[in-house]
């Protein structure tokens, strides 16, 4: 089977319109297509940016608001110049572009505009058949962070041909200095919010380091997927940040079954930092392998976890290395610091607990979980990884 | 419990006190007879009019009840015009033409004439056009052209896209955007170039702005520009608007630019000066329209913008402005489209609003008006046999006025494709007089068409379904709550999916699109207002001659705003210092340093 297509959309800087937008995801999703949303008040260099890292077919930008002549051009424009050119642009703005607008937007290198009344069904048709068939033979990467995302394109279409097919990888390659972080923890807790604060802190303590972020969404075999995380983090559209969507195609546990590959070789590619963060996950998860790639994992809680004893069946509360309990400025975020605390305890381990509330700009308790991940080089297998 | 849980609880006590009121006035002898004497009394106080043909006509029409519970359910449970509940309009006389003379019946019947010993005021025109284009000098005409045959000046303004984010004309890939969809505003120079012309101080002007996420910092553009011009004394006499409205961004719109918290803390900063400052301002314009536009259903604008509404009253009063400062000085701004709803969606938000804001928040009559501002509904409009929108935005306008909206602007049949264009606007514009003053369904009588079995059914509907939504965002913890939790957003981006699937499958007619389309008038020939490369080049200069020569002040400035920030108190009296220095670039920028920058939801 092959690999679903992957596509970008957005809604350009300055334009806050994405009912539309949001409308054709769902579309485009329910129709077999892997929908990375960057979503909308997204300048030209952040969709660059993005459509480069994610490897995707196409670029879709839905414009109400204007300037879309310009701001087309200027993505066409930037793709070439960084050597993206077969990352495609199509899109549309209602009545706002004009029969002549969209004659001059693709006479600069647009393959497609919509116009106000194109029906859903012909905008799905068009992406299945002009972004369907596999890329042919593709003209060398001009940059490492290109070549990175095309071989991990290759990783994830390579499970996608081979149903069933293992990691090839070994566990516990050596990956230089690079730490690799895992998150997990069920929907809603604030994951992603969690690591874009971190993101924040990587880059402002460093001025040279390079953090990628590995992030799943979940999927269907063979059916399309909303990988949104994107859309809400606002510090890690940084040219320091690589950070790939993918979706779990079908694989229970929170990951996909080209997440190991990918990860291993996210983990030798020069990062300072590797975060890999799960879909929203269940009780029984873990889905970080024991001896595997990543050093430190992070469960986040949701204060609002139901009865005391469902702690006891969440697995990775066993496993984690630190837990974080978010959102820890709503009114039951105290009951809950406590009865993790004494779930914790039953392990005998040096877990650490920290309450955050990552939506808080300055959040003290992200700045001390940013501390302990970031001053803590020595691995908690005792390889002592430290960088030198 | 919220404050909205006690609104729901306000209006059921409410109603049941009219239920109460029927019953007694049935049973109580008394009672009865008092009302039936109150209720003759009204009608004979009531002025004849005359229709150009000669026909006599009351201007206000009563239903034509006699008995005392039926009474008491219309005086209760709707009111006069201008009367709480309010569900007939928030004035008694909204845009009844004025009479020189008044005729009255005397007890015998006859019609006696005589003329008016007092002034009667021309009432003030309550057509509004939205307008913002280019740069602020082709605003500022613009605004000149659209005013010449008016008696009073309200000016209605739009803003560009960077401005609306609180960026600046030269920020990072913004170029394209200078001017398009609404003025470039980067300083208070452009503020001072966009009213230029125009008395800000003077009763008949007024100016409406319609921005929320960076308010603050234009509201202060706005300030300095009036002192510049007019002196200091000019700022307790400023008249307008400004939109400010910071959930329904975050619900809907999505040009918010802080987090909330801080976003509602700038907002609240400015209302506590306006509010004493500027007491004819009106500091926030709660705003349902773009909730409607995002899609959302009629009922879900009008309850969204409604407890949106509560939520501000509970914020501005926990900071300690009395309600009778603050209520006074509340606005409100609702979409108004072809669904059934419309026929009295406000007729019933001005009920809720007036019931809540009088039992929970013990607001005074002047602090229970929901005044309303309507525009029609951009998104009926299509780009498809485009001139078909002629004929909706008139059925729209019918629909806002039989709500006694305060004041309505009508949209240009071209808005699918651009910034309206001069002849669309005219004809907009004459929609509306045409319906108010060549027409004679609105300026002989008040309640021309209130309280037919049908609209009565769907006010009872809208009331009970805006209750049912009041009580879920009440369980999820009240309206902040609600938000953070994106429960009106997923409600709203919901709604709008189903519409265009209705649309896509036909369930929902649009003529030209999916119904009669015959294509031919696919391609429009509009004429499109597009900003030249060459203004747009202008705007970035004249911000970079700013800058320099500003440059060693704003650095103080910008120092001393965020210290004040940081410290938590009113930052506003700062950010008028700063705007005379600083560009809103630069300002939001340095406000985002402080606290952040808005995480967008999707």
């Amino acid at each position: 089977m092959a690999s679903p297509i992957r596509i970008l959309t957005a809604v350009p800087i300055c334009d806050g319109h994405d009912s539309a937008i949001n409308t054709i995801n769902l579309e485009f999703i329910r129709h077999g297509i892997e929908v990375v949303y960057l979503g909308y008040h997204r300048s030209v260099g952040d969709i660059v940016r993005a459509a480069i890292q994610e490897d995707v077919r196409a670029i879709g930008i839905s414009s109400y608001n204007g300037g879309h002549v310009e701001f087309f051009a200027e993505v066409v424009d930037l793709l070439r110049k960084k050597g993206a050119a077969d990352i495609k642009v199509f899109g549309g703005g209602g009545g706002t572009i004009t029969h002549e607008d969209a004659a001059a937007m693709r006479r600069k290198g647009v393959d497609e505009i919509f116009f106000a009344g194109t029906s859903l069904e012909e905008m799905v048709k068009f992406a299945h058949q002009r972004y369907g068939k596999p890329r042919w033979k593709r003209a060398r990467a001009k940059t490492s962070d290109i070549e990175l995302a095309r071989k991990l394109t290759e990783i994830e279409d390579g499970y996608a041909e081979i149903k069933g097919k293992t990691s090839k990888t070994r566990p516990g390659m050596s990956k230089s200095s690079t730490r690799v972080i895992g998150f997990t923890g069920p929907g809603g807790a604030g994951k992603t919010t969690l690591i874009d604060e971190l993101v924040l802190r990587f880059l402002n303590k460093d001025r040279q380091s390079r953090v990628a972020i590995l992030s799943h969404d979940p999927s269907v075999i063979g059916e399309g997927a909303l990988l949104g995380d994107r859309a809400t983090m606002i510090n890690s559209q940084n040219d320091r940040v690589f950070m790939r969507s993918m979706a779990t195609r079908g694989q229970a546990g929170g990951l996909s079954p080209a997440t190991h590959d990918c990860l291993a070789l996210l983990a030798r590619s020069g990062f300072d930092y590797v975060i890999i963060e799960t879909v929203g996950t269940g009780q029984e998860a873990m889905p970080f392998q024991k001896n595997g790639i990543v050093d430190q994992t992070v469960l986040v809680m949701n204060p609002d976890y139901g009865s005391r004893l469902q702690l006891q069946k969440i697995v990775m509360l066993d496993l984690a290395d630190m837990v974080v309990v978010n959102k820890s400025d709503l009114q039951r975020a105290r009951t809950a610091h406590t009865e993790i605390e004494q779930r914790l305890d039953q392990n005998r381990r040096a877990q650490r607990l920290i309450d955050t509330v990552a939506k808080r700009h300055r959040d003290p308790g992200v700045d001390r979980l940013f501390d302990l991940i970031s001053s803590n080089r020595k691995s908690k297998r005792g390889t002592g990884r430290k960088k030198s | 419990m919220s404050k909205l849980g006690q609104v729901v609880e306000s209006v059921e006590k409410y109603n049941q006190f009219v239920l109460d009121q029927v019953k007694r006035a049935r049973t109580d002898q008394k009672f009865g007879r008092d009302l039936l004497g109150r209720w003759n009394d009204i009608k004979a106080k009531i002025p004849v009019t005359r229709a150009p043909t000669g026909l006599a006509l009351p201007r206000l029409a009563l239903p034509e009840i006699d008995e005392p519970g039926e009474i008491a359910r219309f005086l209760f449970g709707e009111g006069l015009p201008g009367e709480f509940p309010f569900l007939n309009g928030a004035y008694r006389e909204m845009y009844l033409e004025p009479i020189r003379e008044v005729e009255s019946f005397e007890k015998n019947g006859e019609t006696k004439k005589s003329k008016t010993d007092k002034k009667i005021p021309q009432a003030e025109e309550p057509t509004r056009l939205f307008s913002g284009l280019m740069l602020a000098e082709d605003t500022n005409e613009r605004f000149h052209y659209l005013t010449r045959h008016q008696r009073t000046h309200r000016l209605s303004t739009a803003f560009d896209g960077p401005t609306l984010y609180g960026i600046d004309s030269d920020a990072d890939g913004v170029f394209g955007k200078i001017g398009e969809g609404g003025v470039a505003i980067d300083t208070v120079e452009d503020m001072i170039r966009l009213y230029d012309g125009f008395d800000l101080g003077s009763a008949i002007f007024s100016a409406s702005m319609t921005i929320s996420g960076p308010a603050p910092i234009i509201m202060a553009m706005y300030i300095a520009a009036a002192k510049r011009r007019f002196g200091p004394s000019v700022v307790p006499k400023l008249r307008g608007t400004i939109q400010a409205d910071i959930f329904k961004e975050v619900q809907a719109q999505n040009e918010t630019i802080f987090p909330i918290e801080p976003s509602l803390r700038f907002l609240t900063d400015m209302v506590e000066f306006t509010t004493r400052e500027m007491p004819r301002w009106y500091p926030i314009s709660i705003s349902g329209y773009h909730i409607g536009e995002a899609g959302s259903t009629p009922v879900q604008q009008a309850a969204y913008t409604l407890s949106n509404g509560f939520a501000y009253a509970e914020m501005f009063a926990a900071r300690g402005i009395p309600v009778d400062q603050f209520g006074p000085r509340l606005s409100f701004f609702l979409d108004c489209g072809l669904d059934v709803e419309y026929i009295a969606l406000a007729r019933v938000s001005r009920r809720i609003w007036a019931i809540g804001m009088r039992e929970v928040f013990g607001a005074g009559a002047k602090a229970q008006l929901y005044k309303l501002h309507t525009q029609t509904s951009g998104r009926s409009l299509i780009a498809a046999e485009f001139k078909n929108n002629l004929t909706r935005t008139a059925a729209e306008l019918m629909l806002a006025y039989m709500n006694a909206t305060n004041s309505c602007h009508s949209n240009s049949a071209d808005e699918p494709f651009t910034t309206p264009s001069e002849e669309w606007i005219r004809l907009a514009a004459h929609g509306q007089a045409i319906l108010l003053e060549e027409s004679g369904i609105f300026k002989h009588t008040m309640n021309m068409l209130s309280g037919s079995p049908g609209m009565k059914a769907v006010e009872r509907a809208v009331e009970a379904a805006i209750l049912d939504e009041f009580r879920e965002i009440e369980r999820l913890g009240g309206v902040l709550a609600a938000v953070e939790d994106r429960y009106q957003r997923s409600q709203i981006q919901n709604a709008s999916h189903r519409y265009e699937q209705q649309i896509n499958d036909g369930v929902r007619p649009i003529i030209g699109l999916n119904r009669y389309r015959d294509g031919s008038d696919d391609i429009p020939e509009v004429k499109l207002a597009r900003t030249p490369r060459k203004k747009q080049q202008s705007q970035v200069e004249r911000l970079a001659k700013f800058k320099k020569k500003n440059a060693e002040k704003a650095k103080c400035a910008l120092n001393k705003l965020a210290t004040v920030v940081e410290s938590g108190k009113n930052c506003f009296p700062e950010l008028l210092e700063a705007v005379e220095v600083c560009s809103l670039g630069q300002i939001t920028g340095r406000l985002q340093e402080v606290v952040g920058r808005f995480r967008p939801m999707v």
